[in-house]
Parts: structure tokens; C-alpha cells; sequence
């Protein structure tokens, strides 16, 4: 998966979490997923799709960290993963797929984002679109870690490319 | 001045409605979904909205909205994730008066609103 298409979601988590929580965060080393459970206990799945593009990204918090990043939102302590911090994290994802939407219209591609899905629990597994290899990016916010995981299929690469080339001859 | 706040996610609700009591905007109505919007309509002042949601989006709301003559004049703005440059041009085109790319802080969001209000 070439970085550049990888580039609008990580720009978008950060802008993200900046604007909305106040918080800078560093994005470590990312990996390739190698089994279907998430890192985290919640996560916020949302796919994208169009003719070049398809795929989904997930948000995915360990209880802690979606503990404070609630507290942090919303000014409010909660002990446990309630439907008020599934919200939370359904509309972060949201927001992170409607960002990086954005600056890929930079690079000629749209899409078409879905309803985000939260799913809870230890252990649970992420079903992302497409049959292609899973990115995984952690970040770090304070002392809590999150996760982003990225599937991406590129459905017409050269015709993408080959309009880029066409606009920036025109420009 | 009645407002009403149309997202799916509760969270965002809390976030626009918190940052409008702060200036002074208490008299807030909330609704789910455009459609759910549509039936709390009377006697609303400004209409802020998501564009991604589920039951019938917020594009789709504000055309049904300015079908109804009676709220041709309604201000009307998105607030959304959603602002690739043609997004923002078709939302315009189709009635909505000003737009909010989430993600905002609360001061832009109070002055938009205040700018809005105050045509």
C-alpha cells in the first residue's frame, strides 16, 4: 500500500484529536495485521467506497484510553465502556473517514463513507472490506495507546494516476 | 432565538449544544436524523446539521426544507466531516447558508453561529 494513500488517515487522526481533545499524539511504527482480533476493547469501524477506492478503517482504544479520551471530550468521568463513550468512538471514526476524504480529493480520489459501527468487547475481531492486507498504526496520546487499522483495495490505480497527469499538464 | 441540532451521534449533540449554552444560547431543540428534524421544525430560529446520518442524511433534509416555502428563509448550517471542495459547492447550491468541517473547536462553531444568527 503506497504511503501516500496512507498519509490522509494519519493526517486525519491527528488533526483530529488536536481540534476535538486538545492533544498532540505521535504516531509510532506502523505493522502489517497478521490475525482478525482487534488491539483494542473498542472500535469504531467505518468503510469508504467508490469506483477507485474501497476499503475501511477502524479506530481501535483499549478501555483505558477510550475512558479518557471520553473524560478529555466530554468533561465527564466514566468507569466503564457505555453507550455514551460507543457514541464517542463511533463518531471519531467518522470524523477521522470524513477528514482523510478530504485530502484525497488532493489526489483525485472520492468516496463514499458508511454509518461507523462500534463493536465492544475483549478480543473482538475487525471484519475490514476487501481481501488485501490489513495496516496497523498506534498512536500515542499522554501514557495511552490507540490504534488505527487501514484496508485499502485501489480499484483503478493507472486511471488515478493518469488524471493526476492530465491536471497537473493542464495546470 | 430556537435552535435545533440535527446529528446521529449523541456526542456530537452534547459537544455543538455545550458550546452554545456557553454564549448564551439555551433554547435548544435536538433530533436524530433529518427525518426527525423535519418534525421539529416549527418555530426554529437556526438549523445546524450533520451531513452523514442514518434515516435520511442532512442533504437530503435541507432539500425537503426549502421545498416548504414557509421555511425558505430558515439559516441553515452543515456541520460536517464532509468538505471536499465539490461537497461544500453542492450543500451551498442546495440551500444550505453557511459550513462547519468538523473537526472544530468550539470557539469557531459560538462565532459562526453568532454570524449567522445576527443576519
Amino acid at each position: 500500500m503506497d504511503v501516500k494513500y496512507i498519509n490522509p488517515f494519519i493526517n486525519a487522526v491527528v488533526t483530529t484529536f488536536e481540534t476535538m481533545i486538545g492533544l498532540s499524539i505521535d504516531r509510532l511504527d506502523p505493522f502489517i495485521k497478521t490475525h482478525a482480533t482487534a488491539q483494542g476493547d473498542i472500535s469504531g469501524i467505518i468503510g469508504y467506497a467508490s469506483k477507485d477506492i474501497i476499503g475501511s478503517v477502524a479506530l481501535t482504544f483499549p478501555e483505558g484510553t477510550a475512558l479518557e479520551i471520553y473524560r478529555l471530550m466530554m468533561g465527564e468521568v466514566v468507569n466503564d465502556i457505555n453507550e455514551e463513550v460507543k457514541d464517542t468512538v463511533g463518531e471519531l471514526a467518522n470524523i477521522v473517514a470524513g477528514t482523510a476524504k478530504n485530502e484525497f480529493s488532493n489526489l483525485e480520489i472520492s468516496y463514499h463513507i458508511s454509518i461507523p459501527t462500534v463493536v465492544v468487547g475483549k478480543n473482538h475481531t475487525i471484519s475490514h472490506k476487501g481481501s488485501v492486507p490489513v495496516v496497523v498504526i498506534p498512536f500515542q496520546m499522554t501514557n495511552f495507546k490507540f490504534f488505527m487499522e487501514i484496508s485499502m483495495k485501489l480499484n483503478s490505480v493507472t486511471s488515478v494516476s493518469q488524471r493526476m497527469r492530465a491536471k497537473m499538464q493542464t495546470a | 432565538m430556537r435552535i435545533l441540532v440535527v446529528d446521529d451521534s449523541a456526542t456530537m449533540r452534547r459537544i455543538i449544544i455545550k458550546a452554545l449554552n456557553t454564549t448564551g444560547f439555551n433554547d435548544i431543540t435536538e433530533a436524530e436524523d433529518g427525518e426527525d428534524a423535519l418534525t421539529k421544525l416549527e418555530g426554529i430560529d437556526l438549523l445546524l446539521t450533520d451531513w452523514n446520518m442514518p434515516v435520511m442524511d442532512g442533504l437530503s433534509m435541507v432539500k425537503e426544507i426549502r421545498r416548504n416555502a414557509s421555511f425558505a428563509n430558515l439559516p441553515i448550517m452543515m456541520i460536517t466531516s464532509q468538505a471536499a471542495k465539490k461537497e461544500v459547492i453542492e450543500a451551498l447550491k442546495n440551500g444550505v447558508n453557511d459550513y462547519i468541517v468538523k473537526p472544530f473547536t468550539p470557539a469557531t462553531l459560538v462565532e459562526k453561529v453568532q454570524a449567522l444568527s445576527a443576519k
